[in-house]
């Protein structure tokens, strides 16, 4: 126990660091987490077009990002666009390729909640005059959206755990900050044990707060 | 005077003709029921009227204009046909009250408590506004259908559709919707029913239309059209249908 105190006052003095590094994990975290819902909400609604082309499109966009590693796309922008005389920084490369990469498993969830809709409702929308895009904005997507909640807040908590291999690309978040101190401290076993403890912690938060809204947004009588 | 009046109306689905050739009236206050066997194209025929599906050809003339016209403003032509449907189709995540108010704010943008007064007033006539703030999937098969019709005559419409309003309930919530709708009868509510329930035929219609594979089979009083006997065809369906 003893052995702590040194460690507790090396975290102490790495403190300014750390709590750096934090902030931009959760800046991180909330900016995709907003833009891949967004994102996910118009991917999902290019998902229901009337146009085969679109639709078609929409399909491969999602298979694509769905079916290929996050990082490979991180990459890809960060290594790659340089080449092509395009540089930025790795903090819009990070939201550019996690919104990407997290609007499509949003569109997907969307998308199964959409079947699960009734379809007579829709119907009985267009029946009363509203036009498509009415349809989609009045009905559709609000029910897909709250039948979405456990996915889409389960894709909140993944978020905040995957934002930690931005640190591969130069964004330096909390988890690249610890690694300084790991590499600084030698204290490698302590230091990732309370790493993993914030990123508990982080995502308990998310947690607390996706339950509450769920419960808030469910659908009476239909959950 | 016609307010709807279809002429030689064709759907066709590939090489299928769903509907071959319809031809109808409804007057103002009139009340008319189609009926017919499974497949003989009556719910197509409600939905090619207010073009929620397009026919293929022929002319319907509703309030004077013909709405098969590509200029038409199809939606303008549906806010002013109330459609109620077998399964309610009550938005799920609205409660009865917005269900109501829903197309009053956002397709004819009455202020919002000028469209609780028209829904409550709705909602009351069909004695349902203590259930206000209730959801869909609290409310019964009876209920559920009585906020459809309330949703319906808050648009204020020409006519109301119905595409048959009982078959999801069950007998006892069957006599309530009969009930309502047969007051909106007598209240000279123009009604178009499609239904196969021989009950609701005879207490809401003046004349029913009477389908089989995509024809008008006949148009005649119910009982008349029950007194055909020896009509293989119509004995067929009532006898079949009990």
């Amino acid at each position: 126990m003893l052995d702590d105190v040194p460690f507790f006052a090396d975290l102490v003095s790495y403190g300014p660091q750390i709590l750096r590094g934090l902030r931009d994990t959760i800046l991180l975290s909330v900016t995709i987490t907003v833009t891949g819902l967004i994102g996910g909400v118009g991917v999902f609604g290019l998902a229901l077009s009337q146009n085969k082309a679109v639709r078609f499109a929409t399909q491969s966009y999602i298979s694509l990002f769905i079916g290929t590693p996050l990082i490979v796309f991180l990459f890809l922008l960060y290594y790659g666009l340089p080449s092509l005389g395009v540089t930025l920084s790795p903090f819009t490369i990070a939201v550019f390729g996690f919104t990407l990469n997290v609007a499509a498993y949003n569109a997907r969830y969307l998308t199964i909640a959409y079947k699960g809709l009734e379809q007579a409702e829709l119907e009985s929308a267009r029946a009363q005059g509203f036009s498509r895009f009415q349809v989609f904005r009045l009905i559709t997507a609000p029910q897909s959206l709250r039948m979405s909640v456990p996915a889409l807040t389960n894709q909140a908590i993944q978020n905040v755990k995957d934002s930690s291999i931005v640190f591969l690309i130069q964004y330096i978040e909390f988890f690249a900050q610890m690694q300084e101190v790991a590499s600084r401290t030698f204290l490698f076993f302590k230091t990732y044990a309370f790493t993993a403890l914030v990123y508990l912690l982080l995502v308990s938060v998310v947690v607390l707060a996706a339950r509450r809204l769920e419960r808030r947004l469910a659908i009476p009588g239909i959950g | 005077m016609a307010l709807l009046e279809v002429k030689d109306l064709v759907k066709t689905y590939g090489d299928r003709n769903v509907l071959d050739g319809v031809s109808f009236v409804l007057g103002e206050g009139d009340a008319k029921v189609i009926m017919g066997p499974s497949g003989c194209g009556k719910s197509t025929l409600l939905r090619c009227l207010n073009r929620l599906i397009e026919p293929t050809s022929g002319a319907i003339i509703f309030d004077g204009q013909d709405v098969t016209r590509p200029d038409v403003d199809v939606r303008a032509l549906r806010s002013r046909i109330g459609f109620v449907f077998q399964n309610f189709a009550l938005y799920r995540h609205l409660s009865v009250l917005e269900n109501v108010t829903l197309a009053l704010t956002r397709l004819k943008h009455m202020p919002k408590r000028e469209a609780e007064e028209r829904a409550l007033h709705e909602l009351d006539r069909m004695d349902m506004a203590g259930k206000r703030d209730s959801y869909p999937a609290a409310l019964s098969g009876g209920q559920s259908q009585r906020v459809a019709i309330a949703r319906a005559l808050a648009m204020d419409p020409r006519v109301l559709f119905f595409d048959e309003p009982t078959s999801a309930l069950d007998p006892i919530m069957v006599r309530e919707v009969v009930t309502l709708i047969n007051r909106l009868y007598l209240d000279n509510v123009t009604i178009l029913c499609v239904t196969h329930d021989l009950g609701l035929a005879k207490f809401i219609s003046d004349r029913v239309v009477f389908l089989d594979r995509g024809k008008v089979y006949a148009e005649d009083r119910i009982e008349n059209l029950l007194a055909r006997e020896s009509d293989p065809v119509i004995d067929e369906f009532f006898c079949g249908d009990g």
